[in-house]
């Protein structure tokens, strides 16, 4: 007796389900306590140089979302000088400001997850600035994706 | 309205209807009208777009439209282009078809999520989404970012193929032609799927031409157009693959068409890999405003630093019309500019705000359990129409 084709389906896409229930890995990481190892290049909360910095203000310029505003700072034994702070509440992470910094003062970290008590908190002044966000009070457990044929993504201790 | 009828309103807060709202008339449980009523998550990008400098438009075109980002991004870039008449190199132009074509795959990935879990297959919806993050990983590597990207600028792109992208990308292709046999057990061949979607929302071929509806939702009804073959850009124009077509116009067509396109644009993806010329990522006009020592900085790391023109982008006097294939659908843009670094007049037509007219088209006759149905099949995103 041949089961109408409905059965077949029917029972198909059940047996499909049933294979997933088993299957392993899945894609999941248990953020926060693991995180992603980020690639090169990621384009994380920006991180200024103060060293490096020309004061050609190209970055508070270029930037979409008026994040970035040029501070004068007193520096000892110099002239004052303008160097950027930024507020991360606004940032969009387009890292064009990275992109346009002719001196490379101005770097990508792989920190995108910062939270903070105060909106304020979130206004970086230049000195602030230059040490960067906060990194994770925690450590988490790091892994890498991979891509993988078999399960799509293979997240591999790191 | 007679004594027979109900109104009804579903919506603006998120039951499934995504941010917009439907005014709904009933007869027994038959839609008699429906109305969308759109403009609840407006954000006047154009307005908006209007006090900014020409680059900074860039990210923020590819924000109304989230999971397409893009192609709303590569079509204002070609607007801008042709203002300041440059076009990008052979490299960058394989690139951005790149690009494009893996962002249509996890858009299409999250369309169809989307429309399982309105059909309330939390599976088909925890699949669709889980699969779309080997797209956006993928991009992720080439671009820096997960969703917007704003990887697509004046005269080309941001970053070269890192080291490694190729067989990425060859393993991620390899495993979602697989998982796409096991979606058509569990979801596409599923009885159910089928029961819901199979000749609801019929939407024939003259009314699609007639309501002026765009992308798959146009191609399922039978017309056969796509701006990647009518008008070709980027690379699209050295590249094999088939406008998909369906003629039965109902919700079911609508997904399937989503699906087939997922399968063309891999086919895109291997021939860009296969194919893709040597040469630069952006137009010499730029490159040689860029210092030596910072030119010999981005061909050790393929990552583009901008010239410092960029942020001060003036083009000529003139106007500017484009269009590109979205994954929803076709994005208009109409860029005037004054000699100024802002444009005068910014008009970006979004394919979601093209298709929204479908819901009074196709509602009416159906049941009000078919909304959901009908609604995922369209693929629509309040956001992107509202812009
Ligand atoms: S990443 Fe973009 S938004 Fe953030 S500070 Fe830099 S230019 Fe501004
Ligand atoms: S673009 Fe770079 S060098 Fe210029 S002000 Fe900003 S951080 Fe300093």
């Amino acid at each position: 007796m041949e089961l109408p084709k409905r059965v077949v389906h029917h029972i198909e896409a059940l047996l499909t389900g049933a294979k997933y229930l088993v299957a392993k890995p899945r894609m999941t990481v248990m953020y926060p306590e693991e995180a992603q190892i980020l690639p090169e290049g990621y384009r994380g909360m920006p991180k200024f140089n103060r060293e490096k910095c020309r004061s050609c203000s190209l970055c508070a310029r270029i930037c979409p979302a008026n994040a970035i505003k040029m501070y004068t700072v007193e520096v000892e034994g110099e002239k004052k000088k303008k160097y950027p702070g930024i507020n991360y509440n606004r940032c969009i992470f387009c890292g064009f400001c990275v992109d346009i910094c002719p001196a490379g003062a101005l770097e990508f970290t792989d920190i995108h997850d910062y939270a903070s008590y105060s909106l304020e908190d979130l206004v970086f002044k230049p000195d602030r600035f230059a040490e960067g966000p906060p990194p994770r009070p925690f450590k988490p457990k790091l892994v890498k994706p991979m891509l993988d044929e078999e399960v799509g993504l293979k997240y591999v201790p790191g | 309205m007679s004594e027979r009828t109900i109104e009804l309103y579903i919506g603006p807060q998120h039951p499934g209807s995504g941010h917009m709202r439907f005014d709904i008339t009933l007869d027994g449980d038959i839609i008699v009208k429906a109305e969308p009523s759109i403009g609840y998550v407006h954000r006047s990008v154009e307005k908006i777009a209007e006090t900014k400098t020409y680059i900074q438009i860039a990210p923020l075109v590819e924000r109304p439209s989230l999971a397409d980002t893009v192609n709303p991004n590569l079509g204002y870039i070609l607007a801008l282009e042709k203002l300041l008449g440059i076009e990008a190199p052979p490299r960058a132009q394989y690139l951005r078809t790149l690009a494009a074509e893996a962002n249509r795959i996890h858009s299409h990935f999250y369309g169809i999520g989307i429309l399982g879990i309105m059909l309330g297959s939390s599976t088909a919806f925890m699949w669709a989404f889980a699969d779309r993050e080997i797209m956006i990983e993928l991009l992720q590597m080439l671009t820096g970012a997960r969703i917007t990207y704003s990887y697509v600028i004046p005269g080309g792109v941001r970053r070269d193929l890192p080291v490694g992208f190729k067989e990425a990308a060859e393993k991620a292709l390899r495993y979602l032609e697989r998982r796409l046999k096991d979606y058509e057990k569990l979801f596409f061949e599923n009885p159910v799927t089928v029961a819901r979607l199979k000749g609801v929302g019929v939407l024939k071929k003259e009314d699609a031409i007639a309501l002026g509806i765009v992308g798959p939702n146009l191609r399922a009804s039978g017309v056969h157009y796509d701006v990647r073959r009518i008008e070709p850009y980027a690379a699209y124009d050295d590249l094999d693959f088939e406008v998909v077509v369906k003629k039965e116009g109902d919700s079911y067509a609508r997904l399937m068409a989503r699906v087939e396109e997922i399968k063309q644009s891999m086919r895109i993806i291997r021939q860009v890999l296969e194919k893709i010329p040597d040469g630069p990522i952006l137009h010499e006009k730029y490159y040689k405003m860029i210092p030596p020592k910072t030119r010999k900085q981005i061909e050790e790391t393929g990552r583009l630093k901008f010239p410092a023109a960029f942020a001060t982008l003036k083009p000529p006097k003139g106007e500017a019309l484009s269009r590109v294939e979205g994954a929803r659908g076709e994005f208009l843009y109409y860029v005037v500019s004054d000699g100024s670094p802002r444009p005068y007049r910014f008009r970006m037509v979004s394919p979601s705000f093209r298709n929204v007219w479908l819901f009074a088209h196709l509602l009416p006759g159906h049941r009000l359990a078919d909304i959901p149905a009908i609604y995922g099949s369209i693929d629509y995103f309040p956001p992107c129409a509202d812009r």
